[in-house]
């Protein structure tokens, strides 16, 4: 097949991997606008939701249980670190709690390793999922299929909370403008603990159908970390408009790029943000604060 | 002069005794920990420059002192460079590269400061592992130690353990004294006020930006120095050199040594070297205990170690001061 024919193919695999990044993304850029705590923890969660499916998977053979459970397994993990751990180091400052979900990513990684192993696990599919159909003339994975359109619809539903709900105009608020809430008599920190579970949940989410497409491995969570960096710098700041195009431009030029020069393809979305922070270093959607 | 000045001049120059005749009180294996110790001393105070002096956290000091063992080794390998003139390169190149990307990082400041350095050093990582003619991939490249040259004395072979110890301890040893004297430098000085206040920096005059690109490159001068020692010791370099871990492994050396001192982070490097030989034999999950260690520091005792230890010193002074006379406490 030559580099043209495969330009559709590659451009639907850049389409998954864009959404798959956006769903990850989407909490952690809205964390980091809400309280400017950047979680490094994030990738963490993330492995932590393609492990524990696994896990599930082992113990009742149901994916659709896993798909149910994990995610929510993994929000309550956020949860707690938020509340036991992140709220403590509040008043240090944002270098701390950086300091502190760093430390957390290392623990979680390493117990990740001594429960699971160091190899990368296999995830046994459901036989809806594990075929193929024919698509753009060849034979394309339905499990591919299933993640976009998990993906697309967490994010309508997603968009249609934070746009049409009015705990979504909440938080929407507390991003743009945390001091006012809190003067309007809102509970700020409550906002930002369900704020941190959703992330957390999403994260979980996009690790389980995850899992089994970027194989369930320890180095996942340090693998997307910096594919989920250069989103929330190329985006900007607390913006999900941004987040999503930044997530999907990443899908393309890693597909893209694979196929035009394979052997630069990694270099690509560096120079994407190296670009971002030359012309517009407050990002594509962000503002200047 | 106060007591407390006379004990910390007492106390460098009882460790300055001890660093000397270190090879003839312990046997070789140990002192080759001692060298690793020296070597990530340097590495840990040369980040702390930017992270406990001008409040900046890195997520990407690993670029720096991988480049800086790749520049050494490369240096000897394809040059026939001597030891120093290796070195010093692998320094220089290091200070280049944090030109470069100092310009990129300080831009936005804070946590886009984390985010970036963390995207870089992924970047500098990804090139040398597709930079194979050069690097050698994961496979990476080796070379021997080259003598010491030294104009009109002649050579000095690094073979010997002892001598390599001198030699590493000699460049370190100047090395903290630069760091040391810089913070008392007027850019120094301003390093910290870019911590403490940096719109005020900004109000009074200072570029605040071109500043921060300045302690950027000290800071990975030295950085890149300790990278060139550590390639040399080794003999080989390869992409475990510029790694993440890496990166994560000296922010948690200089954070449980304690960014708030200046030997803060010489304590840290040397602290989580020993446990790393000592517990990794017993234990395999050292990494995990070094975790739980860190992150108890960052919940309970953000000063790191060294904070510790001067609030433990400060109460034993105090209950001291307190038996003599109620009022003295305070002074010294």
């Amino acid at each position: 097949m030559d580099t043209l024919a495969a330009l559709p193919v590659q451009a639907l695999h850049g389409l998954v991997y864009g959404m798959l990044l956006f769903l990850v993304a989407s909490g952690l850029t809205l964390i980091f606008g809400m309280m400017g705590v950047l979680n490094f923890a994030h990738g963490a969660l993330y492995m932590l939701g393609a492990y524990f499916s696994w896990s599930i998977l082992q113990w009742t053979g149901q994916f659709w249980l896993s798909l149910l459970v994990a995610p929510l397994l993994v929000a309550l993990g956020g949860v707690l670190i938020e509340r036991f751990c992140l709220r403590k180091v509040h008043s240090y400052g944002h270098a701390h709690e950086l300091l502190l979900t760093f430390g957390m990513a290392y623990i979680i990684e390493e117990l990740v390793k001594i429960f699971w192993g160091n190899e990368p696990l296999r995830v046994l599919l459901p036989s809806l999922l594990a075929g193929s159909i024919p698509l753009l003339g060849i034979e394309y994975p339905v499990y591919r299929l299933f993640i976009l359109a998990v993906s697309i619809i967490v994010f309508i539903i997603m968009f249609f909370v934070l746009y049409k709900t009015r705990a979504g105009i909440i938080v929407r608020a507390s991003v743009a403008n945390k001091q006012m809430v809190d003067a309007l008599g809102f509970n700020v920190p409550l906002v930002f603990l369900v704020l941190f579970g959703m992330g957390a949940w999403l994260a979980g989410l996009a690790g389980v159908i995850g899992g089994p497409y970027l194989i369930t491995n320890p180095a996942m969570a340090s693998t997307i970390i910096i594919d989920l960096f250069v989103v929330v710098v190329v985006g900007g700041l607390g913006s999900i408009q941004g987040a999503l195009i930044a997530s999907l431009l990443i899908g393309q030029l890693q597909s893209i790029g694979i196929l035009i020069l394979p052997q630069f393809a990694i270099f690509f979305e560096f120079l994407l943000m190296a670009l971002v922070l030359i012309f517009r270093p407050h990002g594509l959607m962000g503002e200047s604060k | 002069m106060t007591s407390s000045a006379w004990l910390k001049w007492l106390l460098l120059a009882a460790g300055l005794a001890l660093l000397a005749f270190m090879p003839f009180l312990i046997g070789e294996y140990p002192l080759n920990m001692v060298i690793t110790m020296i070597i990530y001393s340097l590495f840990a105070l040369s980040y702390n420059v930017l992270f406990g002096q001008a409040g900046l956290l890195s997520f990407g000091h690993a670029a720096y002192f991988g480049v800086g063992a790749y520049t050494s080794i490369l240096l000897f390998k394809k040059l026939g460079l001597s030891l120093l003139p290796g070195i010093l390169g692998a320094g220089l190149a290091g200070a280049v590269l944090g030109v470069i990307l100092g310009l990129f990082v300080v831009r936005l400041g804070g946590t886009y400061f984390a985010l970036l350095t963390l995207a870089f050093n992924a970047l500098i990582y990804a090139g040398a592992e597709k930079w194979r003619g050069l690097t050698g991939g994961e496979d990476g490249v080796a070379a021997m130690r080259p003598d010491l040259h030294i104009p009109f004395l002649g050579n000095v072979e690094m073979f010997t353990t002892v001598h390599w110890y001198y030699f590493v301890l000699i460049v370190v040893l100047l090395c903290t004294w630069f760091c040391w004297h810089f913070t008392r430098t007027p850019l120094g000085r301003l390093n910290e006020c870019l911590r403490e206040n940096e719109d005020r920096a900004r109000f009074i005059g200072y570029n605040v930006y071109m500043s921060k690109v300045a302690v950027n490159v000290i800071s990975a001068f030295f950085a890149a120095l300790a990278g060139g020692m550590a390639g040399a010791f080794q003999e080989f370099v390869t992409v475990t050199f510029i790694n993440l871990d890496k990166a994560t492994d000296v922010l948690i050396m200089t954070f449980v040594g304690g960014s708030g001192t200046f030997w803060g982070p010489i304590l840290g490097a040397c602290f989580l070297t020993y446990l790393n030989q000592v517990l990794s034999d017993l234990t395999e999950h050292w990494t995990l205990i070094q975790g739980i260690l860190f992150v108890l520091l960052v919940m309970y005792a953000p000063q790191g170690l060294s904070g510790l230890l001067i609030s433990l010193k400060d109460r034993f002074w105090s209950a001291r001061a307190g038996k003599l006379s109620p009022a003295a406490k305070g002074e010294g």
